[in-house]
């Protein structure tokens, strides 16, 4: 497979967390890549370590060792600045508690990123096709208190494609939604992955995993491969 | 209690941070109150000290050269005495030390019994020779005990003690005092007749008796010339009302540190409290007892507060006490010594106390609500507002404005204080500005000319054709005695003309000199004779004979401490015949000064300059203005303070909205823009509210407080303005600044 279809590339990530006795290894030897219009799931047990795993693969946190490459450009040992230029342009964040501000309006939670100094051009029209590709443009002007989870989470969604990622990570992007907000977060999701994007959903529900090309399960600090979906070309 | 105890002292190592930055605000609130306390308890109760010390007696009269027998005869016949001392107090008299100097110098020769002065380094005077001199004139000349100091034309006299007398402002504000013993006195001068007297002392049994005595005093000094009573109270007046502005703007100060002290304090705790809402709910799930939550909110509280307030006091005695004793000196009052230590404890407990209540009360508060709702309520998010127009406000300035305007008691409350604070620093920078220009602008005093000369009248014209010259006018000034209150001294001063073309101080009641039978009162004598329009002045002049004029207006000015009068020049001549005249000289625009002042002396014309308050007084401005501004400078860091705790309580309950802002990519700069909206928030309104209050509150406050010395003009100007603007945009960058690199410093994954 050519290097360039990698849009995350990551080897012999190691993270230890907590101090004193308290202190602990949950990541020791992480391999991951992942290409372009690829969904990789990540399951795992509470307090397995997947957050941290998200945190690493999207520079918000660094590793104590081990590499990670976003869309060819490393990031382990890069500058907060250069850090900050990766995540505004390269990659996209969904949370599980939506995290959009309450002082802005869905729209103006989805026009932040775009209006961030250094983000590309195009925000506006972007936002604008996103929250109708999405269906909220009926409540784009209503503050979060005013929408219901799933509308909160597909503007969560739309903030993080609206500077046009090569990679989303998704962490428990389901977990505060009913069945139905749940299925369609993860039909999205698929449809970023067959738009090109590369996709990363880390969750400790077998039913979000499913729908994934590569299912892999974080035990012991480590990733195994638990299922793979319709690209069995990919390893982990 | 020691189980509270040591969770508390876990919970401030926990925090060190926040622990660090709430005892910051502590030391910042203790300075404040204890620079406000040192200086205003020094002063206030400076006279009273300084009168003790010394012996100040209950009058001091003054006359004409008398033989001391004649004088002690009158004075034994008075009642309810106590005891009395004589001197002989020679004016004019020229001091040397070396490469210092004075024309203007008092000898003051003492004879036996109580002195009146306190002796604060080496001994009294003695027959055995030597001088004691004031301690103004040793600390401005340098000069100690074992120096050598000439007086007249004698051989250099060795200094045996410094002495201080509260009935006097020090050198270099009023003439250098030096004391001689009559038995030394008389052996220098190789004097054989008897003894005279120009100065009495007199201590009375009962003072409340003093009215009595003063009438009879009156009475005695029948046939005395050049008589002058004047009572401690009478010297206290003076004393005070120089004091009263700085005074007072303290007190405010001390009102406003208590204020912020509150304000900030109390937002503080409840921020923080609320981000323990969880920690507290499980204490409470787990069995904790309301008291117990709250002993150990307050006991934390204690353990910041305790050594912040100690320090914080310690620092604001320390910074107060240089300009302080500077003051007190100046007044010669000593300072307050150990008597300061119970107000300054009083501040330390001030200190210590609110933050222990502004933790207490929020944790008790919180911790009656059910376990489980605290447990629900423990993740601060923004509340639910008005709605933002769509699209309107998604720039990260206004994103900023909206999270500080959030918490809207709490903005208010940062509001108010940071607009009282910042006013008040408007109000000690105009009043600074205006300090300086009464020291250096003679025109700040009314006096519209530039020069004296001590030419007779008829020498006008010729001075008037003289280039450079715009106008003159012949002016005399006499001393006189009040003839109702018994002695109160009095400058009569008369031009030829309208006086108010040469000075014109700022008319406060009434209407300016017209006619021969009117005066115009400076604000300074109408308070001390209970003055008013449609009164009646009534001077005694030198050879006795007596003036009376309606009193037409009240001026304010600080000549004299304002007792002038303004008289109709052919009243005061027919008085004073020999009245001594001057010339008041005024330039033309654009004319040079010296040019003038050489062609003065040419015609052989002695020419002064016309200076502000100055000459002397330039050392007491000095020193007020070097605490005002010390002042300010403390208030300024109080503003910094509280604007850095209010962007760091914003960005610490807005954590989740900054982490996902940065988690999106938003670097340092773009954190600073967000922040500095928050900060905008508060310092635009602030700055409005700030300059309003001073120029329609604070400034005219202050000056009518002030208006018995002179008409201040402390609304600040724009240069004032933009000055405190610049200064308030400085403490919004420098607190935006710091409050970014410790958010930038946290793990993103941290907050979210």
């Amino acid at each position: 497979m050519s290097p360039d279809r990698y849009v995350l590339r990551a080897r012999g990530l190691a993270k230890q967390v907590g101090s004193g006795r308290a202190r602990r290894q949950v990541l020791d030897g992480v391999d991951l890549d992942v290409v372009a219009g690829e969904m990789v799931a990540v399951l795992g047990r509470s307090g397995s370590g997947k957050s941290t795993l998200l945190n690493l693969l999207g520079g918000l946190d660094r590793p104590d060792s081990g590499r990670i490459a976003v869309a060819g450009e490393e990031i382990t040992g890069a500058g907060e600045r250069a850090l900050d230029r990766v995540r505004l342009r390269r990659i996209g964040f969904v949370f599980q508690s939506f995290q959009l501000i309450e002082e802005l309006t869905g729209e103006e939670n989805v026009l932040l990123a775009a209006r961030l100094p250094g983000a590309p051009s195009g925000g506006r029209r972007r936002a604008a096709a996103l929250i109708d590709r999405l269906g909220v443009a009926g409540v784009a002007a209503h503050r979060p208190h005013e929408l219901s989870g799933g509308e909160q989470q597909r503007f969560a969604i739309a903030r993080a494609l609206v500077n046009d990622p090569a990679l989303v990570l998704a962490d428990e992007a389901t977990g505060n939604l009913d069945d139905a907000s749940a299925a369609m977060v993860i039909a999205t999701l698929g449809e970023l992955a067959d738009e090109g994007r590369a996709v990363v959903l880390v969750t400790h529900e077998a039913g979000s995993a499913a729908a994934a090309d590569r299912v892999l399960h974080l035990v012991d600090g480590r990733l195994q491969v638990a299922a793979e979906g319709v690209r069995p070309d990919l390893g982990p | 209690m020691s189980g509270a105890l040591r969770e508390a002292w876990a919970n401030v190592r926990a925090r060190r941070g926040r622990s660090l930055l709430g005892g910051l605000g502590i030391v910042l609130v203790a300075t404040m109150l204890a620079v406000a306390t040192t200086v205003s308890y020094g002063l206030l109760t400076g006279f009273d000290r300084g009168a003790a010390e010394a012996d100040l007696p209950d009058v001091l009269v003054s006359f004409d050269s008398q033989p001391a027998s004649a004088v002690r005869e009158r004075l034994a016949s008075l009642p309810d005495l106590e005891a009395f001392s004589l001197r002989e107090q020679l004016t004019s008299v020229p001091v040397r030390a070396g490469r210092e100097s004075a024309d203007n110098g008092v000898v003051e020769v003492v004879g036996p019994g109580r002195r009146g002065y306190a002796i604060v380094a080496g001994h009294d005077v003695s027959r055995r020779g030597g001088v004691v001199i004031e301690q103004g004139l040793a600390t401005d000349w340098g000069l100690g005990v074992g120096d050598r100091i000439r007086v007249y034309d004698s051989p250099p006299l060795p200094i045996v003690g410094l002495a201080r007398a509260p009935d006097n402002v020090a050198y270099p504000l009023a003439a250098p005092h030096v004391y001689v013993s009559l038995a030394a006195y008389r052996a220098a001068t190789r004097q054989r007749s008897a003894r005279h007297v120009n100065l009495a002392q007199i201590w009375l049994k009962d003072p409340s008796q003093l009215d009595a005595v003063l009438v009879q005093a009156r009475m005695n000094s029948y046939g005395l010339t050049g008589l002058s009573l004047i009572t401690r109270s009478g010297v206290r007046v003076l004393i005070d009302q120089a004091a009263g502005i700085v005074i007072a703007l303290l007190g405010a100060l001390s009102l406003i540190a208590l204020l912020t002290a509150a304000t900030m304090l109390t937002a503080a705790a409840r921020a923080e409290i609320q981000r323990r809402l969880h920690a507290i709910g499980i204490w409470r799930a787990i069995g904790a007892s309301r008291g117990h939550v709250t002993r150990v909110a307050a006991l934390e509280a204690l353990l910041v507060a305790i050594p912040a307030a100690a320090i914080g006091v310690g620092i604001g005695a320390l910074l107060a006490a240089g300009p302080s004793d500077r003051l007190l000196g100046l007044l010669n009052q000593p300072g307050p010594g150990s008597g300061l230590v119970a107000p300054l404890i009083g501040c330390f407990a001030l200190t210590v106390l609110i933050p222990a209540l502004a933790g207490a009360w929020p944790a008790w508060r919180a911790a009656g609500g059910p376990p489980l709702t605290l447990l629900r309520g423990a993740e601060m998010r923004g509340a639910p507002g008005r709605r933002g127009a769509a699209n309107g406000g998604g720039g990260l300035l206004r994103l900023g404005v909206r999270l500080a305007t959030t918490r809207r008691v709490r903005l208010l409350a940062t509001l108010a204080s940071l607009a009282i604070c910042t006013s008040f620093i408007l109000l000690m920078v105009a009043l600074a500005a205006e300090l300086n220009t009464l020291a250096n602008d003679p025109s700040s005093l009314g006096r519209r000319y530039q020069l004296s000369a001590s030419l007779p009248a008829s020498a006008a014209p010729r001075v008037e054709a003289l280039p450079g010259v715009s106008a003159v006018g012949p002016r005399w000034e006499v001393s006189a005695v009040d003839a109702y209150s018994l002695g109160e001294i009095t400058y009569l001063i008369a031009f030829r003309g309208d006086h108010t073309q040469f000075e014109d101080p700022p008319l406060v009641e009434g209407s300016h000199l017209h006619g021969d039978h009117d005066a115009e009162v400076g604000r300074g004598l109408a308070q001390l004779l209970g003055l008013r329009v449609g009164s009646t002045l009534a001077v005694a002049l030198a050879d006795g004979h007596e003036l009376r004029l309606r009193v037409g207006g009240i001026v304010s000015s600080l000549e004299h401490d304002g007792r002038i009068a303004y008289v109709p020049e052919r009243a005061l001549l027919r008085g004073e015949p020999d009245a001594p005249e001057k010339l008041a000289v005024i330039v033309s625009p654009g004319a040079s000064t010296k040019t003038v002042t050489a062609e003065l002396e040419r015609i052989g014309a002695q020419v002064t300059t016309s200076t502000g308050v100055a000459g002397g007084g330039k050392t007491l401005v000095d020193a007020l203005r070097g605490l005002l501004l010390t002042i300010a400078a403390v208030d300024g860091l109080v503003c910094l303070y509280m604007l850095t705790q209010a962007l760091a309580l914003t960005a610490g309950e807005r954590r989740s909205a900054i982490a996902v802002l940065r988690a999106c990519g938003a670097g340092a700069r773009s954190i600073r823009v967000l922040l500095a909206g928050a900060a905008l928030a508060v310092l635009v309104p602030a700055a409005v509210i700030a300059v309003a209050l001073e120029r329609f509150v604070l400034g005219p406050a202050v000056s009518r407080l002030a208006q018995g010395y002179a008409s201040l003009s402390l609304a600040a100007d724009a240069a004032e303005i933009a000055a405190l603007l610049a200064g308030l945009a400085v403490i919004g960058a420098l607190a935006v600044w710091w409050v970014v690199r410790r958010v930038t410093a946290r793990p993103i994954a941290g907050g979210l």
